[in-house]
């Protein structure tokens, strides 16, 4: 514990990044040392370069996920993306503002990223990169600019290309990014089939979360047996986690599949509501709490995704719903506003749930709302919102019939506007 | 017959409701003017479907390609 503390205070990045950084068992195993190359290679060796085949058969051994926050499979998404003339794509742009695993891993370990884009970009026979960064950290990007010079001396022979995402939420999304790739506004479009097939100008693309490009590298380097040193016989490896990302004293921290949420939340934060999976995650409410683990399986069982790795816990004397209707009000602002439904659903959602929260108004209103949006845009901004709202409605039927006859346990009453 | 799939192009789709108006059999409007697909269509209402498709004033309504059958 006491390690902890004192590595804490030495990783506190000076990238002007708020949150703390402890070292973690894998990507974040040599943040101590500096984001250098050359500590980075004298720590690690040089980076190995698989083939296609072996990295997708050591992706599926250890059943790699995204960590954008849909969990896709990563072998079945590199093996449609194996083919002639594809395009590596890292998005490091992190719309979520509740999210800083992606920003502190190119922070404090761009190698670490960068050997996995490496990988990647050799087993699929190209040399070209794209590296999305996110617009609003322009530290980040003079980081990572540095890091391309180390590696260009060290005689890396890629072509990379540095984008500024937008500051907006939706701007991480897949087919957002493509359109900023593609000189186009940074806003989701329709995808008519998946970027590993058809993305950057029609080419298989592979387009995947920063901190999943550390995990392959990390993997290609051990191996599967070695990847699973850490976390569970079922799900091997680790987990970059945001911890109050959006709150006072905001954490990244690594942390093995199984770690049980006890240890990575304090006793206090153990008996408050939980939104786990960030702004379009779902509510667990306090007594589902123990017993649960860093674990995709045992969170689904829970009736939650884990998503991008983003854990908020209810602050101590605020309501679960006026932290939800804030938050819906500041989602339906996010809303391109290019989907009708999303334009429209968004805003009504958003009123309908300031109704229910503050005026007593019907819950009737709000659940229609959530079907109207679901499934019914380019990208799943509204049904990531619709998701929010469903869980709140559900984990807290009791504080919803209070909230009717115009009683708060929350003891703050004014909470935006 | 196979199924297909109506697919909207949700940016694309400016809610003039013509797709509604030609297959009420399967799409109809939500409060705002935009389309609800409710099934998928086959037999009959696939020419239906494909009328619809053809008369979007924006192009904004897709049929997509039934999953490739096992060999």
């Amino acid at each position: 514990m006491t390690a902890t503390i004192a590595v804490q205070s030495a990783a506190r990045n000076d990238g002007g990044l708020i949150p703390n950084v402890s070292e973690g068992p894998a990507l974040l195993a040599g943040i101590t040392q500096g984001p250098g190359l050359v500590s980075h290679r004298d720590r690690l060796g040089p980076a190995p370069r698989p083939r296609a085949e072996a990295l997708v058969e050591m992706a599926r051994d250890v059943d790699l996920r995204g960590r954008g926050g849909a969990g896709f499979p990563f072998a079945i998404k590199l093996a449609a993306a194996a083919r002639r003339r594809a395009v590596v794509v890292v998005n490091a742009s992190e719309g979520e503002p509740a999210s800083h695993k992606d920003a502190t891993l190119m922070t404090c370990a761009p190698h670490v990223v960068l050997d996995g884009a490496a990988a990647v970009a050799h087993a699929l026979g190209t040399r070209e990169v794209h590296i999305v960064v996110p617009s609003e950290l322009p530290s980040l990007r003079l980081i990572v600019e540095k890091a391309l010079r180390e590696r260009a001396k060290a005689g890396e022979r890629l072509k990379v290309e540095l984008h500024d995402a937008q500051p907006w939420f939706v701007a991480g999304q897949a087919q957002a990014v493509l359109q900023l790739l593609a000189g186009r506004e940074n806003l989701p479009v329709t995808a008519w089939k998946p970027e590993a097939v058809s993305g950057h100008r029609g080419r298989p693309t592979l387009l995947s979360n920063a901190e999943t490009f550390a995990h392959l590298g990390h993997l290609a380097r051990v191996g599967s047996a070695g990847y699973a040193a850490h976390g569970t016989a079922a799900e091997p490896g680790t987990t970059l986690l945001t911890l109050r990302g959006d709150g006072w004293d905001p954490e990244v921290r690594e942390v093995a599949f199984g770690t049980p949420l006890a240890d990575v939340l304090s006793n206090a934060e153990m008996g408050q509501p939980l939104l786990l999976g960030g702004y379009h995650g779902t509510w667990l409410r306090s007594s589902q709490l123990s017993g649960l683990a860093v674990s995709r399986k045992d969170i689904a069982a829970a009736g939650a995704s884990i998503g991008a790795g983003v854990l908020l816990p209810l602050a101590d004397g605020w309501c679960p719903l006026v932290r939800t209707a804030a938050l819906v009000d500041y989602l339906a602002g996010q809303s391109a506003g290019r989907c009708g439904p999303c334009r429209n659903g968004l805003p009504a959602m958003a009123e309908a749930l300031r109704d229910l929260v503050h005026r007593g108004g019907p819950a009737g209103r709000v659940e229609e709302l959530c079907g109207l949006v679901t499934r019914r845009g380019a990208c799943a901004h509204p049904d990531g919102t619709a998701r929010l709202v469903a869980s709140m409605l559900t984990r807290f039927p009791d504080e919803v019939d209070s909230h009717a006859l115009g009683i708060c346990r929350g003891n703050r009453r004014e909470v935006f506007a | 017959m196979s199924e297909h799939l109506l697919r909207v192009d949700w940016p694309a789709c400016k809610a003039h409701g013509v797709c509604a108006e030609l297959l009420p059999e399967v799409i109809s409007l939500d409060e705002w003017g935009y389309p609800i697909v409710h099934e998928p269509v086959k037999g009959d209402v696939l020419l239906l479907a494909k009328t619809a498709v053809k008369a979007c004033p924006t192009l904004a309504l897709r049929l997509t390609e039934p999953p490739p059958r096992p060999a």
